[in-house]
């Protein structure tokens, strides 16, 4: 009867962990200094951070890089995430953001990724300073890592400012796929728009 | 018993895991087979020109930034560290941070504040530092990214995101680098520790 109870309680103990180590266990919680939301899964060697950026800091920071009102504009209002991944192990990790999707009521959307802004910033004209300022403040398209490597950057989810919707990862450890979903990540509203 | 305490453990270093966050990063990542580094001939902040093949027969540890990049940053004094320690020690070991598509005033105004001796080159126009984006076998690279050389002229090691660029794990296989053969298994070993 002894065993079973210690049985019961250490199966009880060990509920957290497994449900971390199976695979889909995601934090969220708020920058208690500035009030943003952020998400972290972590899971089979991977950490993945997203974090809301608010429009008007991603305005600001692109037109510190000598963008124009306008296209810093589009930038901020198309919902900037911060985001960090993470090899914790000594695995290969890859993540490919060409298939990673944001789910929303209207189904589920691509990243606006580098390649796409790229083409859209040529079309419009903009000096090629800005458009490599902009190149590398984008988190790559796609990514491979070696033991302890790491990669921060910005994704464009093309939502409104105060969406929520659902993020689609995929990721690769050793060749074997991963597809976690981070719930309910919610893009940061326009405190500009709002005044 | 002990196995039930060691069971108890186990289920509970997860949980530790998450809680204590990311781990600093040590590691280099070994680039097999060795491939020829893009030669380059950059100017400092000071207009002096620095071309890469000058400085063959010696280990290069080439890193690419910029200054808003928090964790390109938050690895510069360690890098100033190592640049003091190498210099100290007379070895023929090289550290070179390029900075990625901002002007000179930008980057005077950053290093300036960070007392920083190793040399900075101006890669303004970002077409070095694709060049070496396109040997990380995907295309991709963000910053910062830092690549080891050999004294062959030959990237040996990579590493992506920011590191603690004093500790001997890395370091110590980058000097080995000067004995003319690289040993990765040490470097993997190093890199898991």
């Amino acid at each position: 009867m002894r065993h079973r109870v210690a049985g019961a309680l250490l199966a009880l103990l060990c509920l957290p962990g497994a449900a971390a180590a199976g695979g889909f266990a995601v934090r969220s919680g708020t920058d208690p200094e500035t009030g943003l939301r952020w998400w972290r899964w972590q899971a089979a060697g991977v950490s993945v951070y997203l974090a809301q950026r608010l429009p008007d800091q991603t305005r600001a920071f692109f037109l510190a890089r000598g963008f124009d009102r306008a296209s810093a504009d589009r930038v901020a209002a198309a919902c900037v995430l911060q985001l960090e991944i993470r090899n914790l192990d000594a695995h290969v990790v890859e993540a490919d953001l060409r298939r990673w999707r944001s789910i929303g009521p209207d189904g589920a959307r691509s990243l606006l990724l580098r390649e796409r802004w790229e083409a859209e910033w040529r079309a419009a004209g903009l000096p090629r300073a800005q458009r490599i300022a902009f190149r590398w403040a984008l988190f790559p398209s796609r990514v491979r890592y070696g033991p302890g490597d790491y990669n921060w950057g910005m994704i464009v989810l093309g939502r409104p400012p105060g969406a929520r919707v659902d993020l689609a990862l995929r990721l690769a450890v050793d060749g074997r796929p991963l597809a976690p979903v981070v719930p309910d990540v919610e893009c940061a509203p326009d405190v500009e728009r709002l005044r | 018993m002990p196995t039930r305490a060691l069971a108890l453990i186990l289920c509970l270093l997860p949980v530790a895991a998450l809680a204590a966050g990311p781990a600093l990063t040590r590691g280099l990542t070994p680039v097999e087979p060795r491939v020829p580094a893009p030669d380059f001939q950059l100017a400092d902040l000071d207009g002096k020109r620095l071309r890469l093949s000058e400085l063959r027969g010696k280990a290069v540890i080439l890193n690419f930034w910029a200054t808003w990049c928090p964790p390109c940053r938050k690895e510069m004094p360690s890098m100033e560290r190592a640049w003091r320690g190498i210099r100290e020690r007379g070895e023929p070991i090289v550290l070179i941070a390029v900075n990625v598509g901002e002007d000179a005033d930008t980057v005077f105004g950053f290093t300036a504040r960070m007392d920083l001796s190793f040399p900075i080159l101006l890669d303004e126009r970002s077409e070095v530092a694709d060049r070496y984006r396109r040997l990380t076998g995907i295309g991709t690279m963000a910053l910062p990214t830092t690549f080891v050389i050999d004294p062959q002229r030959r990237v040996a090691y990579r590493a992506v995101g920011g590191r603690e660029w004093d500790d001997p794990a890395l370091l110590d296989p980058v000097r080995a680098l000067l004995g003319g053969t690289a040993p990765p298994k040490a470097a993997r070993a190093a890199a898991r520790d």
